[in-house]
């Protein structure tokens, strides 16, 4: 990756509050056009990235370029990067069409030409009908695209998102993922995107950051993240996993070292049946009905609990009691360091 | 273990308030009425009684041989008032004041107030809080002499500011706008510092985000969203200066406001009728205020 298509980069950054390490020595390269996630509980320093990019933190040490140039300690309104806040921050004594229009207002833009673009930021995210409404009179989604489009509208290089769909139901995030993701593409901008939601993380994300007590952990695409997590916290906080201590892959898998197993790769055959490859006899403790499948948890006789994820279309359904053997691919098991 | 309340002992008066209280609990007006009775009675006998006979008694005369109270009712005070040159002048006298109380507290109290809603770590803002108040709970009569002895000739001010060739402005005008000033200000702070607290932090990172120095997002941001509390403050310098009588008589020289005109007249002049409609002048002008600013949500803020 070369400086020209490098939109963000951050040079062993680090942001101290008094003894709290919450950025405690970050390395970064957002790409041009990427759509970038960073995913982590919180507290785990991935909102205080966001913060150093915005220019809303100072960093303790590192630097922090935008395009090749260095913003480090530059202020906010210097930066042509904009923030999408988790609360919306849509200012209450404006309209809509205001609200939109603030940014080219503050850079002097004509009245006329100002709002007819506000009008096209509007349109972007199909708003154009409450153009006149204060802010308090709109729902929790159209507020969320009011603020998306109060952002794009002054075409910055990179959009910072914090939490975006945080507030939203489901069913609206689940529609504004899609939303976001046709806007970032036809605009062509960087998107920062922060989240707690790994399934948010994985569905919209070129690329993901696991954060953990102010470090990266993992950066990769969201199917290396998923399918190939570098340790425990990982594959635990990205989807769930069963987890083999040394101990546990000793009895189970007959390995040496600690191992995560996806639930959805693990199959349930009757005991009789032959099976090739890894496989562990056990007894059925537990099954969840959740509607796109079945979550069946086995009593090993090895010892350990495993949580399968059975597909829906499984004819002879397992129950409670029942002896199983469940079997996988070596290859589906990921060795954690 | 006598401390111990002993729950066989208690249990009659526990049970005795758990049937008043269920009694009430589906009683929703009588639960209204015990609990309004007491400050409505006040409210209602006290305050708007007593601005009732304000009103009547400003009707009255005053028998200017027997100085007993001619009970009769006529507009004769009120068109004194409305009339003669002297209350004009000194309505307008104290308007001058008050008004500039109120610019100059807000003035001050603007950036003040800032500070301590939007800059000042938790810490330091309750030692702001704290500072702020402190002086409310000194005599208003101490704060006003204190500032005779600062204004005075060869006083503090004189000997501060005297090398560099300014002096106090001693006692008149001025004096009182400085002195009413230093007294209201804590009144102004306070609810321009309640309403700029209400301004979420996120705001002002959101108007420097999309590109707004910050003067830029003060006068666009901030500004706007504490005006109602800003108007809130006003009415509490505007008011408490229009009804001020003590420190123009320690600080102001021979100059008189409404309230001392009110004074002399229940004093000295022994005239009760006038001096009531007198009173009306600034509560009329109050009333006006309060019409005005009650459209921006000021009232909401107070």
């Amino acid at each position: 990756m070369t400086a020209a298509n490098t939109a963000i980069r951050l040079l062993d950054v680090h942001r101290h509050f008094g003894e709290v390490r919450a950025v405690d020595g970050v390395d970064l390269e957002i790409a041009d056009g990427e759509f970038f996630s960073m995913l982590g509980p919180s507290g785990s320093g991935k909102t205080t990235v966001l913060r150093l990019i915005a220019g809303f933190e100072q960093p303790t040490s590192g630097t922090i370029e935008l395009a090749g140039k260095d913003i480090t300690g530059t202020a906010p309104f210097e930066r042509d990067v904009n923030t999408v806040f988790q609360d919306y921050a849509l200012f209450p004594h404006m309209n809509v069409l205001d609200n939109v229009a603030y940014g080219l207002r503050v850079r002097g833009v004509k009245k006329t030409a100002r709002r007819q673009q506000a009008m096209d930021a509007l349109a972007m995210v199909r708003l154009e009908h409450v153009a006149d409404r204060k802010p308090a009179q709109l729902s929790g989604g159209q507020r969320q695209r009011v603020a998306l489009a109060r952002s794009i509208v002054v075409r910055p290089k990179v959009l910072l998102l914090d939490e975006p769909l945080g507030a939203l139901d489901l069913k609206l995030r689940e529609q504004m993922q899609v939303e976001l993701k046709q806007l970032q593409r036809d605009l062509g901008i960087t998107f920062v995107f922060v989240t707690h939601d790994q399934e948010e993380a994985l569905t919209l994300s070129d690329r993901i950051a696991v954060f953990s007590e102010g470090r990266i952990v993992q950066l990769g695409s969201p199917s290396e993240v998923y399918e190939q997590p570098v340790n425990e916290y990982v594959a635990s906080f990205v989807g769930t996993s069963n987890l083999f201590d040394a101990e546990a892959a000793r009895a189970v898998l007959g390995a040496e070292g600690r191992f995560a197993l996806r639930p959805e790769k693990i199959h349930l055959v009757a005991p009789s049946a032959s099976a090739g490859g890894p496989q562990a006899k056990g007894k059925v403790a537990e099954t969840i009905y959740l509607g796109v499948g079945r979550r069946v948890v086995v009593d090993l006789e090895a010892g350990p609990q495993l949580v399968v994820l059975e597909p829906s279309t499984t004819e002879a359904a397992v129950k409670r009691g029942d002896a199983v053997l469940a079997t996988w691919r070596t290859e589906d098991l990921v060795r954690l360091t | 273990m006598s401390s111990t309340p002993n729950p066989t002992l208690a249990a009659p008066s526990g049970a005795a308030n758990r049937r008043f209280s269920s009694f009430l609990a589906t009683r929703p007006r009588l639960r209204l009425a015990l609990f309004l009775t007491a400050p409505l009675t006040w409210l209602v006998g006290v305050y708007i009684v007593a601005l009732a006979a304000l009103l009547v008694s400003a009707l009255w005369t005053v028998d200017s041989f027997t100085g007993e109270i001619n009970r009769s009712l006529t507009l004769d005070n009120l068109k004194e008032v409305v009339t003669d040159a002297l209350y004009r002048t000194v309505t307008l006298r104290t308007l001058f004041v008050a008004a500039a109380v109120t610019v100059i507290d807000v003035a001050l109290a603007l950036p003040i107030a800032f500070f301590m809603a939007k800059v000042a770590s938790p810490r330091l803002r309750r030692a702001l809080v704290v500072a702020v108040l402190t002086p409310l709970w000194a005599s208003y009569l101490v704060k006003a002499f204190a500032w005779r002895s600062l204004l005075s000739e060869g006083g503090l001010l004189d000997w501060i500011l005297g090398p560099f060739g300014i002096h106090s402005p001693g006692y008149g005008l001025t004096a009182v706008i400085m002195t009413q000033a230093y007294i209201w200000l804590p009144y102004v702070i306070l609810p321009i510092y309640a309403g700029m607290d209400r301004v979420p932090g996120s705001l002002l990172e959101a108007a420097g985000d999309l590109g707004a120095p910050s003067a830029l997002t003060i006068r666009t941001v901030v500004l706007p969203l504490a005006l109602p509390a800003v108007i809130a403050g006003t009415i509490f310098s505007f008011s408490l200066t229009m009804g001020d009588y003590i420190t123009v008589n320690i600080v102001g020289g021979a100059n008189q406001m409404l309230g001392n005109l009110v004074y002399t007249n229940v004093g000295a002049a022994n005239n009760l009728p006038l001096a009531a409609a007198i009173a009306l002048i600034p509560i009329v002008i109050m009333l006006g205020y309060l019409a005005l600013v009650r459209r921006t949500g000021a009232l909401d803020n107070l």
